[in-house]
Protein backbone atom coordinates (compact mmCIF):
# COMPACT_ATOMS: atom_id res chain seq x y z
CA UNK A 1 0.00 0.00 0.00
CA UNK A 2 1.38 3.28 -0.80
CA UNK A 3 2.16 5.50 2.26
CA UNK A 4 0.56 9.01 2.81
CA UNK A 5 3.93 10.78 1.27
CA UNK A 6 3.44 8.36 -2.08
CA UNK A 7 -0.18 8.82 -1.86
CA UNK A 8 -0.38 12.92 -1.85
CA UNK A 9 2.89 14.61 -2.39
CA UNK A 10 2.46 16.03 -6.39
CA UNK A 11 5.91 18.24 -6.54
CA UNK A 12 8.71 18.39 -3.46
CA UNK A 13 9.90 21.37 -5.18
CA UNK A 14 9.51 25.13 -3.98
CA UNK A 15 9.81 27.67 -7.06
CA UNK A 16 10.07 31.40 -8.00
CA UNK A 17 7.73 32.70 -10.91
CA UNK A 18 9.50 34.58 -13.49
CA UNK A 19 7.43 37.22 -15.30
CA UNK A 20 7.41 35.72 -19.28
CA UNK A 21 7.03 39.33 -20.44
CA UNK A 22 9.66 40.93 -18.68
CA UNK A 23 11.80 38.36 -16.70
CA UNK A 24 10.91 40.20 -13.18
CA UNK A 25 11.34 37.23 -10.33
CA UNK A 26 9.31 36.67 -7.48
CA UNK A 27 8.09 34.14 -4.96
CA UNK A 28 5.77 33.20 -4.12
CA UNK A 29 3.64 33.57 -7.50
CA UNK A 30 1.67 37.24 -7.69
CA UNK A 31 -1.02 37.30 -10.45
CA UNK A 32 -0.18 40.25 -12.05
CA UNK A 33 3.87 41.17 -12.64
CA UNK A 34 4.23 44.83 -10.84
CA UNK A 35 6.83 45.95 -13.37
CA UNK A 36 5.16 45.05 -16.40
CA UNK A 37 1.64 44.91 -15.44
CA UNK A 38 1.46 41.34 -17.87
CA UNK A 39 -1.11 38.80 -16.26
CA UNK A 40 -0.41 35.26 -15.12
CA UNK A 41 -3.03 32.69 -15.41
CA UNK A 42 -2.08 29.42 -14.20
CA UNK A 43 -4.88 27.27 -16.06
CA UNK A 44 -3.32 29.00 -19.16
CA UNK A 45 -6.51 29.61 -20.33
CA UNK A 46 -6.76 33.35 -20.99
CA UNK A 47 -3.15 34.32 -20.97
CA UNK A 48 -0.14 32.56 -20.38
CA UNK A 49 1.15 31.11 -17.21
CA UNK A 50 5.05 32.61 -15.48
CA UNK A 51 7.75 30.25 -15.70
CA UNK A 52 8.52 27.85 -12.83
CA UNK A 53 12.15 28.64 -11.25
CA UNK A 54 13.11 25.51 -8.74
CA UNK A 55 14.25 27.57 -5.63
CA UNK A 56 17.66 26.23 -3.48
CA UNK A 57 21.00 26.54 -3.58
CA UNK A 58 23.35 28.92 -1.83
CA UNK A 59 21.62 31.59 0.36
CA UNK A 60 22.48 34.13 3.49
CA UNK A 61 20.40 34.18 6.58
CA UNK A 62 19.02 37.02 7.43
CA UNK A 63 16.94 36.15 10.81
CA UNK A 64 15.94 33.18 12.78
CA UNK A 65 14.30 32.02 15.77
CA UNK A 66 13.66 28.83 17.00
CA UNK A 67 10.04 28.27 18.71
CA UNK A 68 8.71 25.94 21.71
CA UNK A 69 4.96 26.32 20.60
CA UNK A 70 4.41 24.56 17.66
CA UNK A 71 1.18 24.11 15.82
CA UNK A 72 -0.30 21.00 14.37
CA UNK A 73 1.46 18.60 12.67
CA UNK A 74 4.58 19.23 13.82
CA UNK A 75 6.15 16.01 15.90
CA UNK A 76 9.27 17.70 17.69
CA UNK A 77 10.10 19.60 20.71
CA UNK A 78 11.57 22.92 19.16
CA UNK A 79 11.52 23.73 15.36
CA UNK A 80 13.72 26.70 13.95
CA UNK A 81 12.64 29.05 11.35
CA UNK A 82 14.98 31.52 8.91
CA UNK A 83 14.96 34.38 6.65
CA UNK A 84 16.93 33.46 3.54
CA UNK A 85 18.36 35.88 0.73
CA UNK A 86 19.30 33.81 -2.61
CA UNK A 87 21.89 35.30 -4.90
CA UNK A 88 19.03 36.27 -7.31
CA UNK A 89 17.69 38.23 -4.44
CA UNK A 90 14.78 36.09 -4.01
CA UNK A 91 13.41 35.80 -0.19
CA UNK A 92 11.82 33.08 1.15
CA UNK A 93 11.36 31.14 4.82
CA UNK A 94 12.94 27.97 5.65
CA UNK A 95 13.63 25.34 8.60
CA UNK A 96 17.02 25.56 9.64
CA UNK A 97 18.54 22.26 9.96
CA UNK A 98 21.69 23.64 11.24
CA UNK A 99 22.33 23.01 15.32
CA UNK A 100 23.91 27.16 15.61
CA UNK A 101 22.59 29.02 13.46
CA UNK A 102 24.33 32.91 12.82
CA UNK A 103 22.83 35.52 11.38
CA UNK A 104 24.70 36.19 8.37
CA UNK A 105 25.47 32.95 7.78
CA UNK A 106 26.07 31.10 4.57
CA UNK A 107 23.41 27.88 4.03
CA UNK A 108 22.33 25.73 1.26
CA UNK A 109 18.57 25.33 0.83
CA UNK A 110 17.19 22.61 -0.10
CA UNK A 111 13.12 21.29 -1.07
CA UNK A 112 12.10 18.89 1.41
CA UNK A 113 9.11 17.82 3.94
CA UNK A 114 8.88 20.28 6.29
CA UNK A 115 5.11 19.19 7.80
CA UNK A 116 2.83 16.85 7.54
CA UNK A 117 -0.54 17.46 8.38
CA UNK A 118 -3.88 15.00 7.42
CA UNK A 119 -3.86 13.59 4.16
CA UNK A 120 -1.29 16.31 3.21
CA UNK A 121 2.64 16.55 3.63
CA UNK A 122 3.80 19.72 3.30
CA UNK A 123 7.33 20.31 1.51
CA UNK A 124 9.33 23.37 1.47
CA UNK A 125 12.64 24.77 1.70
CA UNK A 126 15.24 23.37 4.49
CA UNK A 127 18.18 25.22 5.57
CA UNK A 128 21.80 23.28 5.80
CA UNK A 129 24.91 24.30 6.69
CA UNK A 130 27.02 24.34 3.00
CA UNK A 131 28.53 21.07 1.85
CA UNK A 132 32.21 21.04 2.21
CA UNK B 1 -18.38 65.06 6.98
CA UNK B 2 -19.89 64.87 10.24
CA UNK B 3 -17.65 65.43 13.20
CA UNK B 4 -18.06 61.67 14.99
CA UNK B 5 -17.19 61.13 18.99
CA UNK B 6 -17.85 58.06 21.42
CA UNK B 7 -20.64 58.46 23.81
CA UNK B 8 -20.25 55.22 25.67
CA UNK B 9 -17.75 52.37 26.35
CA UNK B 10 -18.17 49.11 27.69
CA UNK B 11 -15.35 45.96 28.30
CA UNK B 12 -15.63 42.58 29.93
CA UNK B 13 -12.86 41.48 32.12
CA UNK B 14 -10.29 39.43 29.61
CA UNK B 15 -9.04 35.92 30.52
CA UNK B 16 -10.39 32.45 30.33
CA UNK B 17 -14.47 33.62 30.19
CA UNK B 18 -17.04 30.14 29.83
CA UNK B 19 -20.00 32.11 28.42
CA UNK B 20 -20.86 31.79 24.85
CA UNK B 21 -19.23 34.27 22.41
CA UNK B 22 -22.65 36.67 21.71
CA UNK B 23 -23.38 36.68 25.74
CA UNK B 24 -19.52 37.91 26.03
CA UNK B 25 -20.24 40.68 23.57
CA UNK B 26 -23.70 41.47 24.77
CA UNK B 27 -22.70 42.36 28.04
CA UNK B 28 -20.00 44.76 26.96
CA UNK B 29 -22.34 46.22 24.65
CA UNK B 30 -25.30 46.73 27.10
CA UNK B 31 -22.44 48.32 29.47
CA UNK B 32 -21.38 50.04 26.28
CA UNK B 33 -25.12 51.48 26.12
CA UNK B 34 -25.62 51.95 29.79
CA UNK B 35 -22.45 54.39 30.05
CA UNK B 36 -23.89 56.20 27.02
CA UNK B 37 -27.36 56.33 29.34
CA UNK B 38 -29.41 54.86 26.42
CA UNK B 39 -31.36 51.69 25.88
CA UNK B 40 -31.66 51.63 22.08
CA UNK B 41 -31.75 54.04 19.11
CA UNK B 42 -29.03 52.28 17.73
CA UNK B 43 -29.04 52.46 13.40
CA UNK B 44 -25.71 50.18 13.24
CA UNK B 45 -24.02 47.72 14.31
CA UNK B 46 -20.45 46.44 13.43
CA UNK B 47 -18.98 43.43 15.27
CA UNK B 48 -15.19 42.58 15.36
CA UNK B 49 -14.38 39.37 15.25
CA UNK B 50 -11.89 36.95 13.37
CA UNK B 51 -12.62 33.16 14.69
CA UNK B 52 -16.28 33.06 15.30
CA UNK B 53 -16.41 30.56 12.42
CA UNK B 54 -13.27 28.65 12.74
CA UNK B 55 -12.84 28.31 17.08
CA UNK B 56 -16.27 28.46 18.41
CA UNK B 57 -18.68 26.64 14.84
CA UNK B 58 -20.63 30.57 15.11
CA UNK B 59 -21.42 32.77 11.89
CA UNK B 60 -23.37 35.66 11.44
CA UNK B 61 -22.61 37.12 14.53
CA UNK B 62 -23.64 40.39 13.83
CA UNK B 63 -27.17 39.55 13.55
CA UNK B 64 -27.11 37.25 16.58
CA UNK B 65 -26.18 39.81 18.55
CA UNK B 66 -28.41 42.51 18.01
CA UNK B 67 -31.14 40.08 18.37
CA UNK B 68 -29.70 38.96 22.20
CA UNK B 69 -30.03 42.40 23.16
CA UNK B 70 -33.04 43.30 21.15
CA UNK B 71 -31.51 46.33 18.83
CA UNK B 72 -33.75 44.94 15.80
CA UNK B 73 -33.94 46.34 13.26
CA UNK B 74 -30.49 47.93 13.30
CA UNK B 75 -28.39 47.17 10.20
CA UNK B 76 -25.23 45.08 11.09
CA UNK B 77 -22.15 43.34 9.66
CA UNK B 78 -19.42 41.79 11.02
CA UNK B 79 -15.84 42.93 10.24
CA UNK B 80 -12.96 40.61 10.08
CA UNK B 81 -9.85 42.14 9.61
CA UNK B 82 -7.83 39.76 11.69
CA UNK B 83 -6.15 40.96 14.88
CA UNK B 84 -6.82 44.59 13.27
CA UNK B 85 -10.50 43.80 13.28
CA UNK B 86 -11.45 46.25 16.11
CA UNK B 87 -10.11 48.85 14.67
CA UNK B 88 -11.69 48.51 11.43
CA UNK B 89 -15.10 48.43 12.54
CA UNK B 90 -14.53 51.40 14.36
CA UNK B 91 -13.16 53.07 11.32
CA UNK B 92 -16.43 51.39 9.76
CA UNK B 93 -18.71 52.87 12.33
CA UNK B 94 -16.79 56.55 11.83
CA UNK B 95 -17.61 56.13 8.06
CA UNK B 96 -21.30 55.08 8.59
CA UNK B 97 -22.11 58.55 10.65
CA UNK B 98 -19.51 61.16 8.83
CA UNK B 99 -21.64 59.76 5.49
CA UNK B 100 -24.76 60.43 6.84
CA UNK B 101 -25.77 57.11 7.08
CA UNK B 102 -26.28 56.59 11.00
CA UNK B 103 -26.37 58.62 13.99
CA UNK B 104 -25.73 55.92 16.30
CA UNK B 105 -23.31 52.71 15.89
CA UNK B 106 -22.63 50.41 18.14
CA UNK B 107 -18.96 48.66 17.64
CA UNK B 108 -18.35 45.56 19.48
CA UNK B 109 -15.23 43.47 19.50
CA UNK B 110 -15.12 39.88 20.87
CA UNK B 111 -13.57 36.72 20.62
CA UNK B 112 -13.35 33.39 22.58
CA UNK B 113 -10.54 31.72 21.74
CA UNK B 114 -10.13 29.67 24.56
CA UNK B 115 -12.80 27.21 23.89
CA UNK B 116 -10.08 25.40 22.12
CA UNK B 117 -6.11 24.28 22.92
CA UNK B 118 -3.08 26.68 22.72
CA UNK B 119 -2.08 24.90 20.14
CA UNK B 120 -4.86 24.75 17.43
CA UNK B 121 -5.58 29.08 18.71
CA UNK B 122 -1.88 29.17 17.49
CA UNK B 123 -2.43 27.14 14.69
CA UNK B 124 -5.86 29.22 13.84
CA UNK B 125 -3.94 33.10 13.95
CA UNK B 126 -1.37 31.48 11.80
CA UNK B 127 -3.80 31.34 9.05
CA UNK B 128 -2.63 34.76 8.48
CA UNK B 129 0.51 33.54 7.13
CA UNK B 130 1.23 32.58 3.26
CA UNK B 131 -1.20 29.74 2.28
CA UNK B 132 2.19 28.51 -0.01
CA UNK B 133 4.81 30.31 1.33
CA UNK B 134 4.73 30.88 5.06
CA UNK B 135 1.93 28.78 6.64
CA UNK B 136 2.93 25.34 5.70
CA UNK B 137 6.10 25.52 7.47
CA UNK B 138 4.17 25.77 10.79
CA UNK B 139 5.44 29.48 10.51
CA UNK B 140 3.72 31.23 13.23
CA UNK B 141 3.00 34.40 14.44
CA UNK B 142 5.07 34.21 17.43
CA UNK B 143 8.06 32.78 14.88
CA UNK B 144 8.05 36.30 13.33
CA UNK B 145 7.84 37.83 16.33
CA UNK B 146 11.25 35.93 17.53
CA UNK B 147 12.92 36.83 14.22
CA UNK B 148 11.82 40.10 14.00
CA UNK B 149 13.24 40.76 17.29
CA UNK B 150 16.50 38.90 16.57
CA UNK B 151 17.43 41.11 13.84
CA UNK B 152 15.90 44.34 16.05
CA UNK B 153 18.87 43.62 18.41
CA UNK B 154 21.46 42.51 16.55
CA UNK B 155 20.75 46.01 14.43
CA UNK B 156 19.88 48.49 17.47
CA UNK B 157 21.42 47.15 20.50
CA UNK B 158 17.78 46.45 22.21
CA UNK B 159 18.69 43.32 25.12
CA UNK B 160 16.26 40.95 26.19
CA UNK B 161 16.73 43.44 29.91
CA UNK B 162 15.05 46.03 27.99
CA UNK B 163 12.32 43.48 27.06
CA UNK B 164 11.81 42.31 30.53
CA UNK B 165 11.64 46.30 31.96
CA UNK B 166 8.70 46.88 29.46
CA UNK B 167 6.83 43.56 30.62
CA UNK B 168 7.17 44.80 34.48
CA UNK B 169 5.95 47.75 33.28
CA UNK B 170 2.92 46.40 31.40
CA UNK B 171 1.72 43.94 34.66
CA UNK B 172 2.38 46.72 36.97
CA UNK B 173 -0.25 48.32 34.59
CA UNK B 174 -2.94 45.59 34.02
CA UNK B 175 -2.50 45.06 37.78
CA UNK B 176 -4.94 48.43 38.26
CA UNK B 177 -6.91 47.48 35.19
CA UNK B 178 -10.17 45.66 36.42
CA UNK B 179 -10.48 43.87 32.83
CA UNK B 180 -7.19 42.69 32.44
CA UNK B 181 -6.59 39.19 31.73
CA UNK B 182 -3.07 38.87 33.77
CA UNK B 183 -3.11 40.49 37.50
CA UNK B 184 -0.01 39.31 38.32
CA UNK B 185 2.95 41.43 39.13
CA UNK B 186 6.27 40.57 37.29
CA UNK B 187 9.97 41.90 38.53
CA UNK B 188 12.92 41.93 36.54
CA UNK B 189 14.74 39.83 39.76
CA UNK B 190 11.70 37.38 38.85
CA UNK B 191 11.55 37.23 34.93
CA UNK B 192 15.35 38.51 34.14
CA UNK B 193 18.12 38.19 37.12
CA UNK B 194 16.13 35.94 39.18
CA UNK B 195 18.15 32.15 39.78
CA UNK B 196 14.77 30.03 38.36
CA UNK B 197 14.50 32.23 34.83
CA UNK B 198 14.53 29.44 32.77
CA UNK B 199 11.61 27.51 34.76
CA UNK B 200 9.22 31.13 34.92
CA UNK B 201 10.30 32.71 31.63
CA UNK B 202 11.08 30.28 29.58
CA UNK B 203 12.41 30.56 25.98
CA UNK B 204 9.18 30.34 23.74
CA UNK B 205 10.24 31.99 20.12
CA UNK B 206 14.18 32.67 20.68
CA UNK B 207 15.03 35.89 21.79
CA UNK B 208 11.59 35.82 23.07
CA UNK B 209 10.34 34.36 25.93
CA UNK B 210 7.12 34.19 28.16
CA UNK B 211 6.40 37.30 29.55
CA UNK B 212 7.47 38.92 25.84
CA UNK B 213 4.10 37.40 24.34
CA UNK B 214 0.40 38.21 24.97
CA UNK B 215 -1.98 35.34 26.42
CA UNK B 216 -4.57 33.70 25.04
CA UNK B 217 -7.89 35.61 25.65
CA UNK B 218 -11.98 35.69 25.63
CA UNK B 219 -13.30 38.78 25.94
CA UNK B 220 -14.94 41.52 24.39
CA UNK B 221 -14.95 45.81 24.45
CA UNK B 222 -17.96 48.04 22.61
CA UNK B 223 -18.27 51.78 22.00
CA UNK B 224 -21.42 53.75 21.13
CA UNK B 225 -20.40 56.49 18.74
CA UNK B 226 -22.47 58.98 17.72
CA UNK B 227 -22.41 62.16 15.52
CA UNK B 228 -21.51 65.43 17.60
CA UNK B 229 -24.16 67.33 16.78
CA UNK B 230 -26.72 65.10 18.46
CA UNK B 231 -24.15 64.62 21.27
CA UNK B 232 -26.79 66.25 23.64
CA UNK B 233 -28.92 63.35 24.31
CA UNK B 234 -26.15 61.72 26.19
CA UNK B 235 -25.17 61.30 29.51
CA UNK B 236 -21.22 62.38 28.97
CA UNK B 237 -19.99 64.73 26.36
CA UNK B 238 -18.50 62.07 23.40
CA UNK B 239 -14.46 61.59 22.73
CA UNK B 240 -14.37 63.06 19.69
CA UNK B 241 -12.30 60.61 16.70
CA UNK B 242 -9.77 63.47 15.43
CA UNK B 243 -8.20 61.08 12.87
CA UNK B 244 -8.19 57.29 11.53
CA UNK B 245 -5.64 56.34 9.42
CA UNK B 246 -4.54 52.99 7.70
CA UNK B 247 -2.33 51.52 5.71
CA UNK B 248 -1.38 47.89 3.89
CA UNK B 249 2.08 45.89 3.60
CA UNK B 250 3.11 42.63 1.82
CA UNK B 251 1.58 39.56 3.03
CA UNK B 252 5.20 37.86 3.29
CA UNK B 253 7.35 39.72 5.90
CA UNK B 254 10.20 38.73 3.92
CA UNK B 255 9.41 40.26 1.16
CA UNK B 256 9.64 43.57 2.54
CA UNK B 257 12.74 45.85 1.58
CA UNK B 258 13.95 46.18 5.36
CA UNK B 259 12.65 43.30 7.51
CA UNK B 260 12.43 45.70 10.23
CA UNK B 261 10.11 48.43 8.18
CA UNK B 262 6.62 48.61 9.89
CA UNK B 263 5.76 50.69 7.00
CA UNK B 264 1.89 50.07 7.37
CA UNK B 265 2.26 51.62 10.70
CA UNK B 266 4.37 54.28 9.86
CA UNK B 267 1.90 55.41 7.16
CA UNK B 268 -1.13 54.28 8.93
CA UNK B 269 -0.15 57.09 11.87
CA UNK B 270 0.78 59.37 8.94
CA UNK B 271 -2.44 60.01 7.85
CA UNK B 272 -3.93 59.91 11.37
CA UNK B 273 -1.91 62.77 12.22
CA UNK B 274 -2.93 64.33 8.76
CA UNK B 275 -6.45 64.08 9.84
CA UNK B 276 -6.23 65.25 13.23
CA UNK B 277 -4.28 68.17 12.13
CA UNK B 278 -1.50 67.27 14.40
CA UNK B 279 1.66 65.52 15.27
CA UNK B 280 3.45 63.09 17.68
CA UNK B 281 4.26 65.53 19.80
CA UNK B 282 1.11 66.01 20.41
CA UNK B 283 0.06 63.21 21.72
CA UNK B 284 -0.60 62.52 25.00
CA UNK B 285 -0.32 58.65 25.62
CA UNK B 286 -0.26 55.62 23.66
CA UNK B 287 -1.99 52.32 23.09
CA UNK B 288 0.39 49.95 21.13
CA UNK B 289 -0.44 46.84 19.76
CA UNK B 290 1.89 44.86 21.66
CA UNK B 291 1.33 41.11 21.04
CA UNK B 292 5.19 40.79 21.38
CA UNK B 293 7.17 43.46 22.88
CA UNK B 294 9.12 44.17 20.56
CA UNK B 295 6.17 45.45 18.83
CA UNK B 296 5.85 48.49 21.25
CA UNK B 297 9.26 49.11 20.50
CA UNK B 298 8.92 49.20 17.29
CA UNK B 299 5.74 50.69 16.40
CA UNK B 300 6.53 53.70 19.05
CA UNK B 301 8.99 54.51 16.38
CA UNK B 302 7.35 54.47 13.55
CA UNK B 303 4.55 56.61 15.21
CA UNK B 304 7.03 59.34 15.81
CA UNK B 305 7.38 58.95 19.01
CA UNK B 306 11.65 58.33 19.12
CA UNK B 307 14.02 57.92 16.06
CA UNK B 308 14.97 54.47 14.66
CA UNK B 309 16.62 52.64 17.24
CA UNK B 310 16.19 55.52 19.67
CA UNK B 311 12.79 53.63 21.78
CA UNK B 312 15.79 52.03 24.03
CA UNK B 313 16.86 54.87 25.80
CA UNK B 314 13.29 55.71 26.51
CA UNK B 315 12.71 52.51 28.29
CA UNK B 316 15.85 52.86 30.35
CA UNK B 317 14.76 56.46 31.63
CA UNK B 318 11.09 55.52 32.34
CA UNK B 319 9.95 57.66 29.21
CA UNK B 320 6.64 55.46 28.42
CA UNK B 321 5.97 54.61 32.36
CA UNK B 322 2.72 56.34 33.88
CA UNK B 323 4.08 59.59 34.21
CA UNK B 324 6.61 59.26 31.74
CA UNK B 325 6.99 61.82 28.69
CA UNK B 326 4.99 59.27 26.90
CA UNK B 327 2.73 56.73 28.09
CA UNK B 328 2.24 53.33 26.27
CA UNK B 329 -0.02 50.91 27.01
CA UNK B 330 -1.86 52.19 30.15
CA UNK B 331 -3.81 49.41 30.03
CA UNK B 332 -1.76 46.85 30.58
CA UNK B 333 -1.54 46.40 26.19
CA UNK B 334 -2.12 43.12 24.71
CA UNK B 335 1.21 41.91 26.58
CA UNK B 336 -0.80 41.57 30.08
CA UNK B 337 -4.52 43.28 29.58
CA UNK B 338 -4.91 40.36 26.87
CA UNK B 339 -5.29 39.61 23.20
CA UNK B 340 -9.49 38.60 22.62
CA UNK B 341 -8.10 38.92 18.66
CA UNK B 342 -11.26 40.38 17.45
CA UNK B 343 -11.96 42.73 20.93
CA UNK B 344 -8.14 44.01 21.18
CA UNK B 345 -8.68 47.31 18.78
CA UNK B 346 -11.82 48.80 20.41
CA UNK B 347 -10.71 47.60 23.63
CA UNK B 348 -7.55 50.10 23.04
CA UNK B 349 -9.96 52.72 21.97
CA UNK B 350 -12.15 52.34 25.27
CA UNK B 351 -8.74 52.88 27.11
CA UNK B 352 -7.99 55.38 25.32
CA UNK B 353 -11.67 57.11 25.72
CA UNK B 354 -11.21 55.91 29.53
CA UNK B 355 -8.39 58.05 29.95
CA UNK B 356 -9.07 61.05 28.02
CA UNK B 357 -12.16 60.99 30.59
CA UNK B 358 -10.41 61.06 33.48
CA UNK B 359 -11.75 57.75 34.42
CA UNK B 360 -8.88 55.58 34.32
CA UNK B 361 -8.04 54.06 37.76
CA UNK B 362 -5.38 55.41 40.30
CA UNK B 363 -2.21 54.65 39.70
CA UNK B 364 -2.37 54.29 36.02
CA UNK B 365 -4.03 57.25 35.10
CA UNK B 366 -2.60 59.87 32.74
CA UNK B 367 -1.82 63.48 33.70
CA UNK B 368 -4.29 65.90 31.68
CA UNK B 369 -4.23 64.01 28.56
CA UNK B 370 -5.42 66.08 25.48
CA UNK B 371 -4.82 63.38 22.46
CA UNK B 372 -4.44 59.40 22.70
CA UNK B 373 -3.40 57.19 19.82
CA UNK B 374 -3.92 53.86 19.16
CA UNK B 375 -2.23 50.99 16.73
CA UNK B 376 -3.66 48.39 15.68
CA UNK B 377 -2.05 45.83 13.97
CA UNK B 378 -2.91 43.57 11.85
CA UNK B 379 -1.02 39.96 10.72
CA UNK B 380 2.67 41.11 10.85
CA UNK B 381 2.21 44.74 9.76
CA UNK B 382 0.51 43.53 6.44
CA UNK B 383 -2.68 45.55 7.73
CA UNK B 384 -2.47 48.50 10.42
CA UNK B 385 -5.33 50.78 11.66
CA UNK B 386 -4.26 54.69 13.77
CA UNK B 387 -7.09 56.12 15.53
CA UNK B 388 -6.41 59.23 17.54
CA UNK B 389 -8.95 60.58 19.95
CA UNK B 390 -9.23 64.08 21.46
CA UNK B 391 -10.70 65.48 24.11
CA UNK B 392 -12.79 68.90 24.05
Amino acid sequence: MPTTTELYAVDRNVYAYRCPECGALYYPAPMICRKCRNRRDPSTTVYSDFEKVPLGGPCKLLTWTRIYALPEGIDRPSLAFGVVEFTNGIRAVGVLMTEKPKTGALLEARPGLVRELVRRDCYGLQLFDPSP
Amino acid sequence: MRAVGIAGIGHTKFGRLDYDLVDIMAWSSLEALKDAGIEGGIDQVFVANMGAGAINNQTGIASALVSRIFLEPAMAETIENGPASGASAVKCGYLAIAAGMADTVLVTGGERMRETTGWKATDFVATLTHPDAEYPYGLTLPAYGGMFTRAYMERHGLTEKHLAMIAVKAHQNAEKNPFAHIEETASIDGIYDGPHREVVNPVMADPLRLYDLCPVSDGAASVVLTAMDTAGRFKKRPIRIAGIGQATDTHCVFNRDDLLDLKAVRLAAERAYAMAGIGPKEISFAELHDAFLILEVAESEEVGFFPKGGAKKAIERGETEIGGRIPINTSGGLKAKGHPVGATGVSQIHEIVKQLRGEAEEGRRVKNPRYGLAVNFGGFGNNVVATILAKE
